[in-house]
């Protein structure tokens, strides 16, 4: 089986032969394998939203690879084989919280019976069975980004993407939902945009650290810390891996780490 | 909803007050400055009193016939039939238009300064055009009527706030709702029914509410610059021949035209509240 995602030497260039001319990426290499959570981390410009978008084929690389399943992204991104969760959760105010979540499925011309199933049961997931009739707007910031999440995971792609989800939201909301993603996708190859070292280390079973001008990757430190729970985010190891991605993204060795 | 009626109530009032005040302490003759005159005469000739206007809509039109309402209000739903017509024209071409600059940049951009120029052309100089070449037309067997003419000049005048309101909100979609679409490899067609459209809801109805109120004025000058009969806009003029003998007749047309101005917009209105569920009411989205 391929890998569910393979970046090979991929550089991308904004404003291509113009003055303003930049280089978002610059001859990136990444390999996740299935299941793998791998976050991208990096200071803001280091390029790892493009990174996310290439492989969501949202843009196209200026040259190189990208392939998702074993497809090229733009065949992947035709046969849906993956979710995806923005920052904003991106609801549709004018539809109730179970017509979010069966958007995809709707587009993918899915029995109206099945997809209502499968809404409930997602929305069940998440902990939203209550809200399925409310509108966006009467949600708090934390139910939405719970009900994009379902929404993503609708159509059960083998892959998920996910740019910055809990970057709006508060301490204690951002860890609830970070343990209901961990149970939500153990069996989701998972790739998470972030600019917080203690969730990527939290989530991950592998940090890409970035470094911008021009984009690149510049570390990568695997994770292992088992089966995450309340304990972990006190545990010694978990900050011996949070000390090792901030040297990382410091620009220090990353052997140096203790 | 009682502080609604007061306001209502209130306003009505107010205006009632402004007429009869200025009527009461005004110069008969107007106020002129150098030459100028700066306020209107207060006389009863140009400012009958408001009950005056009122009663007159009660007296026979002319001896022995029914009163001044009737004909008016038949007036008003020739009219109407105009409006009615020319405003669903407008609206069509109008979310054509809309959608066509949507979804060409080439379009939007070579269309819109037309678009506007549009509406700076005198309606009185077009709606004779207009008559003229309607005139010369007929639509399968049916000869061209007047009236057609009417609502065509009604429509031209509504199409414009629904183009431009309609197109700003098939452009309201956040680039992440845009981009989401794009992830379920979404058509343009499948992103316009189910993204572009429904976002584009409350600006619509912003729009048709605008559009009818330009329906009205449309299809009133329309009347009156083509000459067509039966409609408030004609009767307008025939009542203000009477000026001056009796002043406060003209006013119960005017009447006739601003009633119909209310009950269009408060008809797109309640059309506007059976369509939208309660909770998403006064909210962009």
């Amino acid at each position: 089986m391929s890998a569910p995602v393979v970046v090979s030497d991929v550089t991308k260039v904004f404003n291509t032969g113009r003055p303003d001319a930049v280089t978002a990426l610059s001859q990136v290499d990444l390999t996740v394998a299935a299941g793998e959570f791998v976050s991208l981390i990096g200071p803001s410009g280091c390029g790892k939203s493009t990174l996310l978008r290439l492989v969501a084929d949202l843009t196209a690389p200026t040259s190189g690879t990208v392939t998702v399943d074993g497809l090229p992204a733009p065949q992947a991104r035709a046969e849906h084989r993956y979710g995806i969760a923005f920052q904003q959760a991106g609801l549709f105010g004018w539809r109730t919280v179970r017509r979010n979540v069966e958007l995809p499925m709707q587009l993918r011309r899915m029995p109206s019976a099945d997809r209502r199933a499968r809404a409930e049961e997602l929305l069940d997931l998440v902990g939203l069975a209550d809200f399925a009739g409310h509108y966006p707007a009467q949600l708090s910031g934390g139910m939405q980004q719970r009900v994009a999440i379902a929404r993503a995971l609708a159509v059960q792609p083998p892959l998920l993407l996910m740019d910055e989800p809990f970057g709006a939201l508060d301490e204690m909301t951002r860890e609830r939902l970070q343990d209901e993603l961990l149970r939500l996708c153990a069996d989701t190859t998972v790739i998470f945009v972030t600019h917080s070292i203690t969730e990527a280390v939290y989530l991950s079973d592998r940090v890409v650290v970035m470094s911008p001008r021009p984009g690149r990757i510049t570390a990568e430190i695997p994770v292992s810390l088992g089966v995450r729970h309340e304990v972990t985010r006190q545990s010694d190891t978990f900050f011996e891996y949070v000390t090792k991605v901030r040297r990382a993204l410091r620009g220090a060795p990353v052997a140096d780490a203790p | 909803m009682k502080a609604r009626v007061a306001t209502v109530v209130g306003s009505f009032l107010l205006t009632v007050g402004v007429w009869e005040g200025y009527k009461a302490v005004g110069n008969p003759d107007g106020t002129v400055v150098f030459g100028t005159r700066l306020l209107p005469r207060a006389d009863d000739l140009a400012m009958p009193h408001v009950w005056t206007m009122v009663g007159r809509l009660f007296d026979p039109d002319v001896a022995g016939g029914p009163p001044v309402w009737r004909a008016v209000a038949s007036a008003v739903l020739v009219t109407l039939g105009e409006v009615a017509v020319g405003f669903a024209l407008g609206a069509v071409v109008g979310v054509l238009l809309a959608v066509a600059m949507q979804r060409l940049r080439v379009i939007e951009r070579g269309l819109l300064p037309y678009v506007i120029v549009s509406q700076t052309v005198p309606l009185v100089a077009l709606a004779p055009v207009i008559a003229g070449w309607g005139g010369a037309l007929s639509i399968g067997p049916y000869p061209w009527q007047p009236w057609m003419s009417v609502a065509v000049v009604a429509s031209y005048l509504a199409f414009f706030p629904i183009a431009v309101g309609v197109l700003r909100g098939l452009h309201s979609p956040t680039e992440i709702e845009v981009d989401l679409m794009r992830s379920y490899s979404a058509s343009w067609w499948r992103t316009l029914l189910t993204l572009r459209f429904p976002a584009a809801r409350p600006y619509l109805w912003t729009a048709l509410k605008l559009a009818a109120a330009a329906a009205v004025v449309g299809a009133v000058v329309g009347e009156i610059s083509t000459g067509t009969r039966g409609g408030v806009g004609r009767l307008l003029i025939e009542y203000s021949r009477s000026a001056t003998s009796d002043p406060a007749k003209v006013y119960t047309a005017m009447f006739g035209v601003a009633a119909l101005g209310l009950l269009v917009t408060a008809l797109v209105a309640g059309g506007e509240r059976l369509a939208t569920p309660a909770v998403l009411r006064g909210d962009r989205s």
